[in-house]
């Protein structure tokens, strides 16, 4: 019993001793060796990451994202100065935020730009194209919240799984071809949601958050997650029928957390005063996201219809939407939204890697016109849909 | 190997989600907006505009303090020794939590206000203990080998003597007059220099006010303007003068970067002298537009007491710092 102990104790310290090493640098640099590595100039940085209208007031969240440490010595509305309080403090460590409050009378619909001087005299600043008053979260904004939700993803995706009768009618090469559509619809959907979320690191993200780094890594991450989890549900279950309602589920999950990202566009845009623009939004997604219905309905369509399940998943992909509106609108905050679309980047991916594999256990496999054509006019179906919004 | 992937998901998510703020204090502070409107907080406030604070430069000591050198005579002469040392490794704190490296005369920004007689001689000795050349230029008549432009004196350590019979009567800036110029002018190197007519003029409550700002962010636009450096400083605390007293303000507009700066006094006009040259007044108003390096003298004294603000008339600037207040009392 002694020497499996002493092997075990070994393999614990060996695993250790990197650490300590590591550390022990760290310090030394930190410390007695500072004066060595010491040479250019750390210069501070923040972000202005919200911006809220109240009454008579305009709040901002702004975050220490550089590498030092800051204070913040004064707010300006449109490079004039005004008078401010600052909670809980003026010193932000790095990654640090606070919030800004400036008593200042706005008018509803017009531009301004807040900025804040630092205590080197450095000042930043964000636009805000049309001040709107923030939202509050009472039960009058939640419900109109939900049915905003409600139109952008549940009732478009149970319109798209009406397609089912007409899916399960087909032949075995068509059905390839809707397949390889389902796999087309959600490759797009996942390089949108990666596109949507570099264009909000590229405009509200600082650039020490390494925005697309996030994302590769976020996305990747629930791949892989997504897809070590999928293959035990779908693999614990042996008939057939079960394997494409594990599928099917899969694709409901995926476009739910997709859902979740647009819903958050939208109630990003509503919150930010956009107003036109949500409307667009929303019929935009309306359109787009019924396509998605069918994505789930694809893989469901050999067997006898099954109503509940398929309304069930209808809910799992929609839903999250209202969620995702709800937290654009309250509580925006682009890490946040980067995350969430990243995660159902990675979730649609996976889905439709799972459909290429599923397709490709056929005789004729990934290499068929039917399929070539299937992927090509799915992403060609969601570009043009996705014009409108 | 899941739960130690969940819990890197969980922790990395939390770390640029919800990063820590500092420890909250419960102690509420109150500040009051222009509208009257009272703001609590339990955070810091941020109000260089109406709080009332205070930095190490003390713009209330600047306004009356004349500088009139160590007098002596000399072949039947006033002669007037100062001496002026620059520097431009200082910090300065312009606005309240706004920490600045000037340029300086002297280790403040304006430079000492040096005051002389007409026909006086004034001796400056000149130490440059900055890290490039400096000079002094003064405004005024002097020989050429005076005019501090051709002369640069090094850095660490390099002197000059700068010597002139005071005059033209009025009121001149100086400043240091190596390239990039407005570098060196911006940063906060130059000063006032008064010359007074040989019977004097009448007895009045004299200040000084030179219109300056601070370009902070290197964007050759001005952060900060103000009359005497510290923005919004003689709006927290006003400067008393007394009930029809005769108030003479010399001003000097030695701001960089905007074209023009102008000096609005509300409640009152005032007669104006442009570079002070001349005892008649070119003007009765309230309201004057001064170029770069333009300056005068104002007159003015007011008959009801109360608070009377005197700011730039372009807004800009005052909603920037250049707004201060008479307490007539």
């Amino acid at each position: 019993m002694e020497a499996p102990k002493t092997s075990k104790a070994r393999l614990v310290a060996s695993g250790i001793v990197p650490f300590v090493v590591l550390a022990a640098m760290i310090a030394y640099v930190l410390g007695p060796g500072s004066a060595l590595v010491n040479f250019g100039t750390a210069l501070p940085e923040i972000t202005l990451e919200r911006i809220d209208f109240v009454d008579k007031e305009i709040q901002v969240t702004v975050r220490n994202t550089g590498p030092i440490d800051v204070s913040i010595a004064q707010a300006d509305v449109n490079d004039r100065i005004q008078p401010a309080a600052i909670e809980p403090d003026k010193h932000l460590g790095r990654f640090e935020t606070a919030s800004v409050r400036i008593p200042f009378e706005w008018n509803e619909a017009e531009p301004y730009e807040i900025g804040l001087t630092l205590d080197d005299g450095t000042r930043f600043a964000k636009s805000v194209e049309a001040a709107a008053h923030a939202m509050k979260p009472n039960f009058e904004m939640a419900s109109y919240f939900a049915l905003i939700g409600t139109y952008v993803g549940i009732i478009p995706v149970m319109i798209g799984l009406l397609w089912l009768p007409f899916i399960a009618k087909m032949g075995q090469g068509k059905y390839a071809f809707f397949l390889a559509l389902t796999a087309g619809l959600l490759l797009f959907l996942g390089i949108d949601a990666i596109a949507e979320g570099l264009e909000i690191s590229a405009q509200g993200l600082a650039e020490s958050f390494n925005g697309p780094l996030l994302i590769a890594t976020v996305v990747v991450a629930s791949f892989v997650g997504l897809y070590c989890v999928s293959e035990k549900l779908v693999g614990r279950t042996g008939a057939s029928i079960s394997k494409s309602v594990a599928i099917a589920l899969m694709v409901s999950v995926g476009i739910g957390l997709h859902n979740l990202g647009e819903g958050l566009a939208v109630g990003a845009a509503m919150g930010l005063g956009e107003v036109a623009l949500s409307t667009f939004l929303i019929i935009g997604f309306a359109i787009h996201n019924t396509t998605e219905g069918f994505a789930i309905a694809a893989p469901m369509a050999r067997h006898k219809p099954m109503i509940g399940k398929l309304a069930a998943m209808g809910f799992i992909a929609g839903a999250p939407a209202i969620a995702g509106v709800y937290i654009g609108g309250f509580t925006y905050s682009p890490v946040a939204a980067i995350l969430f679309l990243s995660v159902g980047a990675g979730a649609i991916f996976q889905v439709a890697a799972s459909i290429l594999g599923w397709i490709s256990q056929d005789k004729k496999g990934l290499v068929s016109a039917h399929t070539a054509s299937g992927i090509a006019i799915g992403m060609i179906i969601m570009y043009v849909t996705s014009i409108l919004v | 190997m899941v739960s130690v992937l969940a819990v890197t998901v969980v922790v990395a998510t939390f770390y640029f989600v919800y990063p820590g703020v500092s420890d909250a204090k419960n102690e509420e502070k109150v500040f009051v907006t222009h509208g009257g409107a009272v703001i609590g907080t339990t955070g810091d406030i941020l109000d260089p505009v109406y709080s009332k604070q205070t930095v190490e430069f003390d713009p209330q000591k600047y306004l009356r303090n004349f500088n009139y050198g160590h007098v002596s005579t000399e072949n039947g002469k006033t002669l007037r020794e100062f001496t002026i040392i620059a520097s431009d490794d200082q910090v300065m704190e312009i606005s309240p939590g706004v920490f600045y490296n000037v340029w300086a005369f002297n280790g403040t920004v304006p430079g000492p206000t040096i005051r002389a007689t007409e026909g006086d001689i004034v001796r400056v000795k000149f130490i440059n203990n900055g890290s490039k050349s400096h000079t002094i230029h003064f405004h005024g008549i002097h020989t050429a080998s005076m005019d501090g432009v051709f002369e640069p004196v090094g850095a660490r350590g390099g002197q000059f003597t700068y010597e002139f019979e005071a005059g033209p009567v009025g009121i001149h800036p100086y400043h240091c007059h190596v390239m990039p110029l407005e570098e060196h002018i911006s940063r906060g190197l130059y000063g006032a220099y008064i010359v007074d007519p040989k019977d004097g003029r009448p007895p009045a409550d004299e200040m000084i006010m030179v219109l300056n700002g601070f370009d902070t962010d290197f964007d050759m636009e001005n952060n900060f303007y103000a009359a005497n450096t510290i923005p919004f400083y003689y709006q927290h605390h006003p400067i008393q003068i007394g009930r029809d007293q005769l108030i003479r303000v010399y001003v000097v507009n030695i701001l960089e970067f905007d074209q023009i700066n102008n000096f609005h006094l509300h409640g009152n006009l005032y007669n104006y002298y442009p570079t002070g040259t001349s005892n008649v007044p070119s003007t009765y108003t309230d309201m004057i537009t001064l170029s770069q390096g333009e300056r005068g003298i104002m007159e003015f004294l007011y008959t009801y007491p109360g608070k009377y603000l005197f700011h730039a008339h372009k807004t800009e600037f005052a909603e920037k710092g250049w707004t201060g207040l008479f307490l007539v009392v």
